[in-house]
């Protein structure tokens, strides 16, 4: 007699062979975006205390998406796969005061789910997001990235991006 | 009939018998001393002429001296046994026991090397710097993460065999009385659900095992105290950052996207490997009853396994299996690090590779079979000394195919080196106690 399986094996991997997309955020996207967006900040939790994440990230994270819909100047870019959003990319365009070139396209967020990671999807997203910011008028391209997610650097230097400013931090 | 000897009892023995006998172990002669000018031949000036020849060549070194069949037994006494970070001093006594045993069963000139270090890059430097006088290295109850980058590192840096008992030992073994419940159930090991609960050494080291040697990584689930691991999981990018290896493993397995806890993962499951923490509750009957019939369900917790074996058997367990003695199939490191090492020593390996240990795992589950596999025989028992010469064998060709020896030697050329060098063990331990240079213990 053999074992009575439950389950089958070899139906694993639902969604492969679904089309690849890269492209604007939809409203009906807001809380798988709003998911990554915590899922940011969280990792931004692991380089240090000072970026501790609220306990209402999620919420807040919610009404930071619906903003980002809603203003102008602003990107919210994802790569999706069938109906699952596999990462985003949020950027807006900023005015530098006393700097030239005197408008910059400003990446808030970027992340990437784990098992999508290593496979040039960041680099097609930082691409349109590019391209797209150059269109809204953005002379120059900025990324914030915690100064300890090593893995963050190296990804923009890689890139042609050099660290710009430092921004210090402690408790006073 | 005489009362089966209680836990306290064995602890009342051990304190008093290491005071009696001050250590288990020591170095002993293996050359005669006819005359203390033999001392000219075994010392300076004869010596000079042996040190000369392997400066020249320093593979020389496994021939010339005792090289060949000398490990250590290092720590740095962050997991001891189930006591925990109890320090060098404190482990020194255990790895004294694990050298006995790689003596007596193996007949590895095996030191205890217990060390204080500051950090795990310390460590590392340390078991580096002794590779000139071994021929491996076993590295014993090192605390998890670390164990897993100290080995890594050590066995991608040395060229001795460099081996963690917590995670290959254990996951060897693992897969040997997994290959025979497997055999008793009608399953095989691509095909059949695995679930791992615990991620500590021994499941991490399961998991690469089980798919090395052809379990579909997609059909292993691998739980940790929080749950089912999966690419989604909350923790995963802390994970990234904090334990790559449970990430990789989180990446690679649970095809079926399963979140959850155990319950979840058992449903459907054929096979569960406990090594997750003291019982006798940690696994409880309704995750049990979830699995599969015929299931099989291994308990590797010591002293008290995640759940007895009775209750897995009443919640509808067929096979099962524990760390304990005292229950039918003992899943016990012992049956292979000895093996191990006495067939990697013999071809003088370079490393141990998964294949070796895959090897190990499949010949013990053989001569096993060759008994009659049961429900309450999965496994060789530690009585059965002639599984080791085998064992060993087998580990040396694997080591020679893998092209990670020294020396290549036959499969009988193996067997014979290996069985003559466990009988000179056991005959030395008979001979010492006959002569009264081991004297039995005081009552």
């Amino acid at each position: 007699m053999t074992p009575q399986n439950r389950r089958k094996s070899g139906t694993h991997g639902a969604g492969v062979g679904m089309p690849l997309q890269i492209r604007h955020a939809k409203k009906e996207e807001l809380a798988a975006v709003a998911d990554l967006v915590v899922r940011t900040k969280r990792l931004n939790a692991e380089f240090d205390p000072l970026f501790a994440v609220v306990a209402d990230a999620k919420s807040r994270a919610e009404k930071y998406v619906q903003a980002t819909f809603e203003g102008s100047g602003r990107l919210l870019i994802v790569a999706v796969e069938g109906t699952k959003v596999l990462g985003f990319m949020r950027a807006e365009i900023r005015e530098r005061t006393f700097y030239e070139p005197h408008t910059e396209g400003f990446i808030s967020d970027f992340y990437i789910l784990p098992e999508h990671r290593r496979k040039a999807l960041g680099n097609e997203m930082l691409e349109q997001a590019s391209s797209e910011l150059k269109k809204m008028g953005a002379e120059i391209i900025v990324a914030d990235v915690p100064s300890q997610n090593e893995i963050a650097n190296r990804f923009y230097a890689k890139r042609g991006f050099r660290a710009l400013t430092s921004l210090f931090g402690k408790a006073p | 009939m005489t009362k089966r000897p209680t836990r306290v009892d064995y602890s009342k023995k051990a304190l008093k018998y290491s005071r009696f006998y001050g250590g288990k172990v020591g170095i002993a002669p293996k050359v005669p001393v006819r005359s203390l000018d033999d001392f000219s031949i075994w010392y300076t000036p004869g010596v000079a002429a042996v040190s000369k020849a392997i400066q020249a060549d320093h593979e020389l070194s496994f021939e010339y001296t005792g090289r060949w069949n000398t490990i250590a037994v290092v720590t740095d006494g962050t997991r001891v046994l189930g006591l925990g970070n109890i320090g060098p001093e404190g482990a020194l006594p255990v790895m004294e026991g694990k050298a006995l045993i790689y003596n007596y069963l193996g007949g590895v000139n095996a030191i205890p090397l217990p060390v204080k270090v500051g950090s795990e890059e310390e460590l590392i430097a340390f078991v580096r710097a002794l590779e000139p006088s071994l021929g491996g290295v076993n590295l014993e109850d090192i605390e998890s993460p670390k164990c897993f980058e100290v080995l890594d590192r050590l066995r991608e840096e040395m060229s001795i065999p460099v081996w963690h008992d917590d995670q290959q030992g254990t996951a060897g073994v693992t897969l040997a009385a997994l290959y025979n419940a497997l055999e008793l159930t009608g399953r095989k090991l691509r095909g059949s659900r695995i679930v791992l609960f615990g991620a500590g050494a021994a499941n991490i080291a399961a998991e690469r095992l089980l798919v090395k040697a052809g379990a579909d990584p997609k059909d292993i689930i691998v739980l940790d105290s929080k749950g089912i691991l999966h690419p989604e999981r909350e923790d995963i990018d802390q994970l990234m950052l904090k334990n790559r290896w449970k990430y990789d493993i989180a990446l690679r397995t649970n095809g079926d996207r399963l979140t959850g806890g155990l319950k979840d993962a058992l449903d459907g499951a054929d096979a569960l490997v406990a090594a997750a923490g003291q019982g006798p509750d940690m696994v409880k009957p309704n995750e049990i009853s979830a699995m599969n019939r015929r299931g099989i369900a291994f308990f590797l917790a010591n002293p008290v396994p995640e759940m007895l074996p009775d209750a897995a058997h009443k919640a509808g367990a067929e096979i099962v299996a524990t760390g304990r003695s005292d229950f039918p199939n003992q899943v016990n490191n012992s049956l292979l690090f000895p093996a191990i090492f006495r067939g990697a020593l013999d071809v003088r390996a370079k490393t141990i590779t998964d294949g070796m240990v895959i090897e190990a795992a499949k010949e013990l589950a053989a001569f096993a079979r060759e008994k009659g596999i049961s429900s309450t025989y999965i496994l060789p028992t530690m009585v059965q000394w002639e599984v080791f010469p085998r064992v060993a064998a087998k580990v040396g060709q694997a080591a020679v195919r893998d092209g990670v020896s020294r020396r290549k030697i036959s499969p009988k050329e193996s067997f014979d080196a290996a069985l003559g060098m466990i009988e000179h063990s056991r005959k030395m331990m008979s001979t010492l106690r006959r002569s009264g240079a081991i004297v039995d213990p005081p009552e």
